[in-house]
C-alpha cells in the first residue's frame, strides 16, 4: 500500500508537472470544459430549485380546496358550507381561507393578502408579517417599517410589520403579506363568514376521489381542487420550461460530445514523443495511463468543480441572470423573488457522469494507442 | 550475455513502405565490454538497438539477455527488463521538458515507488557523479549539449542497470565533449557494466575504450572488429 501511494505521488507530481508544461492549452481546455459544465448545472440546479420551491408550496397546502364558482367566475364561499363539508366521512378538518390580491399604486407592486391558519403566525390587529420582496419593491432602509395601503375603502391603513419571511420560502412568500382575520375584513370592506374558498384536510389521502364525489353531491356549483391537480398544473409548467432547458442542454452536450471526440482523435506529437521516453526508460502501459488518467481526472474534475460552483453562484445569488428570460418566465411574480439554495444530489452526480467519465474516457483512447505501441515505433 | 539468433526486423510489413532494417543476424555481446554498432544512416543501427533493449520486437529471430528468450516476452516483462537491465541514452537525449534536471533523472524509477528522498539522494549522486549536481534543480531546457548528454547518462544509471545502452550520443557534440563522454564510459566499463552504442563517428569507434566494433550496411552485419 505504502509503495502504491508513493507510486502514485509520482505520478501525480509528474502530472502537475506535465500540466504546467502545457499550460497555455490545458488552461483553455478547463475554461471551455468549465463553460459547457456551468451551462448544464445551472440549468439542473434552476430546475431542482424550482422544483424544490415548487414542493415548499405544495407541502403547506390542504389536500383539498373548494372555490365557490358564479357563472364560471370565482366567487366567495359562505361560511355555512365549511359545515357541510365537515360532516362528510373522511374529512379531518375543514377550514375557511381569506385571501386575495391588493395592487399598491405607490409602489406599482401586486401584493397578496393573506389571513395565516398557522397558529405559529396567529396577529394582533394592525400587525403584518411581510414577503421578502415586498420590502424592496418599497426600497425599505429597514425591513420592519410599517405598511401603509389604502383599503378598498379608500383608507390610509398602517400596518406595522412583526417579521419579514426568510428566503427559503421566497416562492411562496415573495410578495405576501400577512395581516389578522379582521384586519383583512375591514380592509376588503367583507361580511362576517364569508370566505376566498375553503381548505379540506383529508384522512386518508386515497378517498379524496370517493370525499370529492360526495362534496359535488353536497355543493353542485363549486369546484374542487386536489393537490394532485395542482402538481400536474406544475408539471406542465415544469414541462414547457424544462423543453427549453433540455435543449439548452443537449447543446452543452453536444458542444461537449465535439470536445471529447476532439481529444479522442489523437495526442499530440509532444505528447506521444514524451509517452514513448517514458516507455522507453521503463514505465509500463499501465503507469503511463495512470499518469494520463490522473491529468484528465484533474483537467475534468478541476472544471466540473469551477462549473459547478460558478453555477451555484450564477443560480442563487446571481438569480440565474443569464437564463432568466427563458426559464424563469412562468415565475415572475412581481416583487422579484431569490431562489433558495437547493442542489439535488442526484443531479450533480449526473452532471458528473455525463462531463467528467466521457471525458476521461475520451482521453483513454489515444493514450492507449500510444502507450501500447513499441516505444520505438513512439519515438520514430 | 545477450545474444541475437538469426534477427530481422520489417517495418509498415505488408505495406507499400515496407523496409527491410535488419536481415538475419547473428550476433553475440560479451558483458562488461564497449560495443560499438556502426555504419551509414539506414544500416540498421538504431533498429538492432531497439531490438537489443526490447524497445521493439523482431519480426523474425530471437534475442537472448542472460541466457533467457526475451523477445518473446509480454509487454509487462519487457517493461520490466528495460527498467533493470537497460539504461538509455538516445540521440537526441530525449529529456522531458519543462522539469527539472534531477527530476529528469528520477523518472525510471518513479514507476517503482521508492521512498522520495532515497531516490532523490541516489539521483543527485549520479549528477554529482557526471558533473551536474550544482545543476539539479535547473529545467533541462537551460543545459548546454554536453550537460544534457550527461543528464542523459545520468538518467541512464539511475536504476543501476549492468547495461548502457546509446544511440549516437556524441551525434552533437564537439571533440571535448566527445572525449569526455569516452571518458565515462570508460569508468562505466570499469565499474563492471556493458556499454553498447552506435556511431558513425571514428573518435569513437577508434578509441582505446571501445572492445568491439561491429559493422554494419543495408540492415546486415558486415564485419565484426573485436
Amino acid at each position: 500500500m505504502k509503495h502504491w501511494l508513493r507510486r502514485q505521488r509520482y505520478l501525480a507530481d509528474f502530472t502537475l508537472a506535465a500540466l504546467a508544461r502545457r499550460r497555455v492549452k490545458n488552461t483553455g481546455l478547463i475554461v471551455i470544459y468549465s463553460i459547457i459544465v456551468f451551462v448544464l448545472a445551472s440549468a439542473m440546479m434552476f430546475s431542482a430549485a424550482l422544483r424544490n420551491e415548487a414542493g415548499t408550496v405544495l407541502a403547506k397546502s390542504p389536500e383539498l380546496i373548494v372555490q365557490q364558482l358564479v357563472m364560471g367566475r370565482h366567487e366567495m364561499i359562505s361560511g355555512s358550507e365549511i359545515e357541510k363539508l365537515a360532516g362528510i366521512r373522511g374529512v379531518a378538518s375543514v377550514k375557511g381561507r381569506l385571501w386575495g390580491y391588493f395592487y399598491d399604486s405607490v409602489n406599482g407592486a401586486n401584493y397578496t393578502f393573506m389571513v395565516p391558519d398557522d397558529e405559529s403566525y396567529a396577529l394582533q390587529p394592525g400587525e403584518a408579517i411581510l414577503g421578502g420582496g415586498i420590502g424592496e419593491a418599497r426600497d425599505f432602509t429597514w425591513d420592519t417599517a410599517p405598511l401603509f395601503v389604502t383599503s378598498l375603502a379608500g383608507k390610509m391603513v398602517k400596518f406595522n410589520v412583526r417579521e419579514t419571511f426568510a428566503d427559503d420560502s421566497a416562492l411562496l412568500t415573495a410578495d405576501l403579506v400577512l395581516i389578522s382575520e379582521a384586519d383583512f375584513r375591514s380592509f376588503f370592506n367583507l361580511p362576517p363568514d364569508v370566505w376566498t374558498d375553503i381548505g379540506v384536510t383529508i384522512r386518508n389521502e386515497l378517498e379524496i376521489a370517493t370525499i370529492v364525489g360526495k362534496a359535488q353531491l353536497v355543493m353542485p356549483n363549486a369546484r374542487f381542487v386536489t393537490r394532485s391537480d395542482i402538481e400536474r398544473t406544475y408539471q406542465r409548467l415544469f414541462d414547457w420550461r424544462e423543453g427549453l432547458m433540455t435543449a439548452l442542454a443537449a447543446a452543452g452536450v453536444l458542444a461537449f460530445a465535439i470536445f471529447a471526440a476532439e481529444k479522442a482523435s489523437g495526442l499530440s506529437a509532444e505528447e506521444a514523443r514524451e509517452i514513448g521516453i517514458l516507455k522507453a526508460i521503463g514505465w509500463d502501459t499501465g503507469d503511463v495511463i495512470a499518469m494520463k488518467l490522473w491529468e484528465g481526472g484533474l483537467i475534468s474534475f478541476g472544471a466540473f468543480l469551477a462549473g459547478t460552483v460558478f453555477a451555484y453562484l450564477h443560480v442563487f445569488s446571481f438569480q440565474a441572470g443569464l437564463f432568466e428570460p427563458i426559464l424563469k418566465g412562468w415565475a415572475v411574480i412581481y416583487p422579484d423573488f431569490a431562489l433558495a439554495p437547493h442542489v439535488d444530489g442526484l443531479q450533480l452526480a449526473t452532471l458528473f457522469a455525463i462531463t467528467v467519465i466521457p471525458y476521461t474516457a475520451a482521453t483513454l483512447v489515444p493514450i492507449w494507442r500510444a502507450a501500447t505501441a513499441d516505444p520505438d515505433q513512439v519515438m520514430r | 550475455m545477450i545474444s541475437l539468433k538469426t534477427v530481422s526486423k520489417l517495418y509498415n510489413e505488408g505495406r507499400p513502405n515496407e523496409v527491410c532494417a535488419a536481415r538475419d543476424i547473428d550476433l553475440e555481446l560479451a558483458r562488461n565490454k564497449v560495443t560499438v554498432l556502426t555504419g551509414p544512416s539506414g544500416s540498421g543501427k538504431t533498429t538492432l538497438l531497439s531490438m537489443i533493449g526490447c524497445l521493439t520486437r523482431p519480426t523474425t529471430g530471437r534475442v537472448f539477455v542472460d541466457g533467457d528468450m526475451v523477445s518473446g516476452l509480454p509487454e509487462k516483462f519487457q517493461t520490466e527488463l528495460r527498467r533493470t537491465k537497460f539504461g538509455f541514452v538516445f540521440q537526441r537525449f530525449n529529456l522531458i521538458r519543462g522539469i527539472s534536471v534531477i527530476e529528469n533523472v528520477m523518472l525510471p524509477a518513479a514507476p517503482l515507488g521508492p521512498e522520495y528522498h532515497e531516490l532523490r539522494e541516489r539521483a543527485q549522486n549520479r549528477l554529482e557523479r557526471l558533473g551536474l549536481g550544482a545543476k539539479a534543480d535547473m529545467p533541462v531546457e537551460f543545459l548546454s549539449g554536453g550537460e544534457t548528454q550527461r543528464a542523459a547518462i545520468a538518467r541512464a544509471l539511475i536504476n543501476d542497470a549492468p547495461v548502457l545502452i546509446a544511440d549516437e550520443p556524441t551525434a552533437n557534440l564537439d571533440t571535448v565533449l566527445t572525449e569526455r563522454f569516452l571518458e565515462i564510459v570508460g569508468e562505466l566499463q570499469a565499474e563492471g557494466k556493458t556499454v553498447i552504442m552506435t556511431s558513425h563517428d571514428p573518435r569513437i569507434w577508434q578509441s582505446s575504450h571501445v572492445n568491439t566494433v561491429v559493422r554494419m550496411q543495408d540492415g546486415r552485419i558486415i564485419g565484426v572488429d573485436a
